[in-house]
């Protein structure tokens, strides 16, 4: 039999489906889906967004080859450019901020794909010639009429912004074509500014169009979790209330405000960072399985979570729920400023740099296991990590034994760090019967040399490829808030309040964030 | 690449007994207190003939373990010898972790194996196998008639590279007989397809643009150069250009031949041997459009260049990667699954080769 048919057979005899994509040569090639030329129009173009994240993560998408031919990136903002200028400062831009290495053979072709537009956001007429713009590129570049469009501005400009692209008729997509509209967070900064922020884009653009970056979502070892939950028989069995003692996630950073203090001072750390990175974490490690990779399967799930959380209102603040505040102390042998002494930042300022929360899930899955949340500025060290304590072994065994037994441990470390680690109890040698934790720790930057993608590379590519999975939709968003809501309310409101702690800059946050776990009988994870 | 003072830099390490080597390595790793870290994801068995390819191996190997982490097993055979002789030696490569302070280190054992005891290479290998890790082999040259299905049952990738063999149809009889022995449980990865993978990703890419997509049924004709000894690097371009596109074919032989499309349309394919890079260039013409892929020697780039029938031209610049072995190797082990394409297109050219 002649070689061809032998391995026909073969093919055949391996039971694989030969399937059959648009492009034949695809196959083989790709295991993601495709993203597809078009023009991305970033609205905010001279802020720090476009300089140290947009454009440096679409320069690395173009050195790994998977930019689609003839993509298009128009800059828009109000500032007076040409192309050339732009271009300029762009590179410098992505020579400082770019994962890889800036060559120039790779640079010099990427930016002769990007232009400048300048114009207010509020000007009819600039929107006008962007129209006019974009057909142009329509018709000279590959673009297909594509056009994704990434507001890269702050949320006071969304609606604005939204409305003159709906006056001009770029909200909707030529036949055969698509409009896409990128989202970046703050979404909102409670419920009712959420929701008319949401109403806002859904009078311009369908849900299926829009993508609400929350860039944590685009971080390898966040789209690990579900691969080691749903893709090792070992943990989904253990993985519900009769085996989990408790849950805690930590998001902790040595940095202070960093001269964003009128931002903070508005926002917070709970709306900064509980409202959606953490509680979208949170969803990841507590949902069930999705019944597929859809986009709108996993977001299911995870809005199922968010709706089965336990509202804290009221009293429940005060019970659960500990805001704290860095006074003046020492990060990395140097000696730091309190919050209320930086620089605009009010010196009776009650805003929360430090949040720890015991938070509930109302499912049969999570009956009475406590997620314990903490994030805080200026703590001793960087890190964010998923940490699942498991109940502790019968000890009949183990009574009289040296050394008390310990719980396991499950550790997602998010970043630095990425890996995944896992507390075991071991006999230590000798004749004596003693035993001691042990730890089995997996590194990324260990056992992959390839540096992982960052975040924003995945999520253009996924929004590039119409890829919705790791972005927010909105009942995710206002499920948040509305769980987030009564905590501002009992801390703002007019009702007695919560008291605020303060804690030493360089500590792990007020004792009375300790205080939380230990009427539980637990205590927070040492990083 | 650098080592913790206690490790052995390579050459080929420390010369130990081949019944000692496990107490060997933990003594290393003792000696290294908490320098470094050992890591390994899995066992990579690269066979070689010859001590000068031994020592291109071990720097193969060592560039390889920077971004893959595995446990070499280097088996060096030397046939020529009359008399049957084994040493061995053990060694690490290490290099910082992008993590953080420490150092990754990947340990190295080399045999060499003289006169005629390949008839060792399975215990060898089986003996000092990471457990539970994967076993890739890599095997440098010709394989052996008949190739050991001992052997052949434990590998889950076999990696080597079809431009090194002077017999194809016999190497390729050999494969599929063993695949069949194996019940296609082996994953192939052939360097000499890995060699056009960034021509392949380019040639894809300019038809995920639905509005190129036609001009695939529409293809005429396609002109491949290549450097002299990369003729069956280009027909493998070729295959897999016609087995994806369901031609029939080829006619013809050598420097000119041709494939006939599903439509009817007839594809004539022209290989030219030009000196520079391993493929230089990829000319696909098709209903008066012509797509341009060309590749500087040594360049990192390929260059794509479009020119449609309505005069619109477009340029892009895509990543090429590199040649050495140590390169192409890596480009196989992080993509897994099994090369279905691959196979097909060996079965288009097969005859060519």
């Amino acid at each position: 039999m002649p070689f061809a048919n032998e391995f026909l057979t073969f093919l055949a005899a391996l039971n694989t489906p030969d399937r059959i994509q648009t492009n034949p040569l695809r196959e083989g090639l790709a295991a993601r889906p495709l993203p597809e030329p078009c023009t991305v129009v970033i609205f905010g173009a001279s802020g720090d967004l476009t300089f140290r994240k947009l454009i440096p993560a679409l320069y690395n998408i173009a050195a790994d080859g998977e930019l689609p031919a003839g993509l298009t990136v128009v800059g828009f903002a109000r500032r007076p450019k040409t192309d050339e200028s732009f271009r300029e400062e762009l590179e410098t831009a992505a020579r400082k901020f770019s994962r890889q290495t800036v060559q120039d053979e790779v640079w010099n072709s990427f930016e002769q794909n990007i232009f400048y537009h300048q114009s207010e956001f509020g000007d009819a007429d600039g929107f006008r010639r962007l129209a006019e713009r974009l057909d142009q590129i329509d018709a000279e570049r590959p673009t297909r009429g594509n056009r994704l469009f990434y507001l890269a501005v702050a949320p006071d400009q969304f609606g604005l912004i939204l409305e003159q692209l709906k006056a001009v008729g770029l909200n909707k997509a030529k036949p055969g074509s698509w409009a896409r509209v990128v989202v970046e967070k703050p979404f909102g900064v409670d419920l009712p500014t959420a929701e008319a922020l949401n109403a806002e884009v859904s009078a311009t653009f369908e849900e299926k169009d829009t993508y609400r970056i929350d860039h944590f979502l685009g971080k390898e070892t966040a789209q690990n979790i579900m691969v080691l939950r749903f893709a090792n028989a070992i943990f989904e069995p253990l993985w519900n209330h009769r085996y989990i003692d408790n849950v805690q996630i930590t998001a902790s950073e040595p940095l202070g405000v960093e001269g964003r203090g009128p931002y903070y001072e508005s926002s917070g750390a709970l709306r900064d960072m509980v409202q959606n990175h953490l509680l979208q974490l949170l969803c990841l490690v507590a949902m069930e399985p999705p019944t597929d990779l859809a986009a709108d399967s996993v977001r299911d799930e995870k809005v199922k979570v968010i709706r089965s959380l336990r509202p804290l209102v009221g009293e429940d603040v005060a019970t659960h729920v500990v805001r704290g505040q860095y006074s003046a102390g020492a990060i990395n042998g140097k000696n730091v400023v309190g919050y209320r002494e930086e620089d605009r930042v009010s010196p009776t300022s009650m805003t929360e740099t430090y949040v720890a929360m015991k938070i509930l899930i109302d499912n049969w899955r999570w009956e009475g296991v406590p997620f314990y949340v903490r994030v805080g500025k200026r703590l001793p060290k960087a890190g964010t990590e998923i940490a699942i304590t498991f109940k502790r072994a019968p000890a009949v065994l183990f009574n009289n034994v040296i050394g008390e037994p310990s719980e396991n441990v499950l550790v997602i470390r998010i970043q630095p760090d990425e890996g995944v680690s896992l507390r075991m109890q071991c006999k230590i040698p000798g004749p004596a019967l003693r035993i001691e934790p042990v730890k089995m720790d997996f590194h990324y930057g260990t056992s992959f040399g390839k540096a992982s993608p960052e975040a924003y590379e995945r999520l253009l590519l996924d929004a590039m490829a119409g890829d919705a999975t790791l972005f927010a939709r909105r009942d995710e968003v206002e499920g948040a808030w509305r769980f987030i809501d009564p905590i501002e309310e009992a801390w703002h409101g007019k009702g007695p309040q919560p008291g605020l702690a303060f804690y030493p800059a360089g500590s792990w946050g007020p004792k009375e964030a300790d205080e939380l776990l230990a009427q539980d009988g637990h205590t927070w994870r040492r990083l | 690449m650098s080592n913790p003072s206690s490790f052995p830099t390579l050459g080929t390490g420390i010369p130990v007994a081949v019944g000692q080597i496990d107490r060997e390595l933990k003594k290393l790793w003792e000696q290294s207190g908490t320098v470094a870290s050992r890591a390994s994801l899995i066992n990579l068995a690269i066979y070689c003939e010859g001590k000068e390819a031994m020592e291109r191996a071990t720097q193969v190997i060592g560039k390889i373990t920077e971004d893959h982490a595995c446990r070499a097993i280097l088996i060096c055979a030397e046939p020529g010898k009359p008399e049957s002789n084994v040493e061995a030696w053990i060694s690490a490569h290490c290099h910082m972790s992008r993590a953080g302070a420490k150092q990754v280190c990947c340990e190295q054992i080399t045999f060499l194996l003289e006169g005629p005891s390949r008839n060792l290479i399975p215990n060898i290998v089986f003996s000092h196998l990471d457990s539970d890790l994967p076993l890739y082999l890599w095997w440098q040259g010709e394989f052996p008639d008949p190739i050991d299905s001992q052997l052949w049952n434990w590998v889950d990738r076999l990696i080597y590279d079809s431009r090194d063999w002077t017999d194809r149809g016999r190497q390729l009889r050999l494969l599929r007989d063993s695949l069949a022995e194996a019940q296609g449980r082996i994953i192939l990865c052939d360097l000499n397809w890995t060699r056009g993978l960034y021509f392949r990703q380019a040639i894809s890419a300019c038809f995920d643009n639905p509005g190129h997509l036609p001009f695939l049924d529409q293809i005429d004709e396609i002109t491949i150069a290549h450097a002299p000894g990369y003729r069956c690097t280009a027909q493998l371009i070729v295959g897999w250009l016609a087995s994806r596109l369901n031609w029939k074919g080829p006619e013809g032989s050598q420097n000119e031949i041709v494939f006939t499309a599903g439509n009817g349309r007839r594809a004539t394919i022209r290989f030219v041997e030009r000196t520079g890079a391993p493929i230089s260039e990829a000319r696909i013409k098709a209903d008066g459009a012509t797509f341009l892929f060309t590749r500087e020697e040594g360049s990192e780039f390929l260059h794509a260049a479009f020119t449609f029938p309505d005069g619109r031209h477009i340029e892009s610049l895509l990543p090429a990667g590199r040649d050495g072995s140590a390169e192409l190797v890596n480009e196989e082990l992080v993509r897994g699954g099994r090369n279905l394409v691959y196979l097909k297109a060996v079965s288009v050219v097969e005859r060519l080769f």
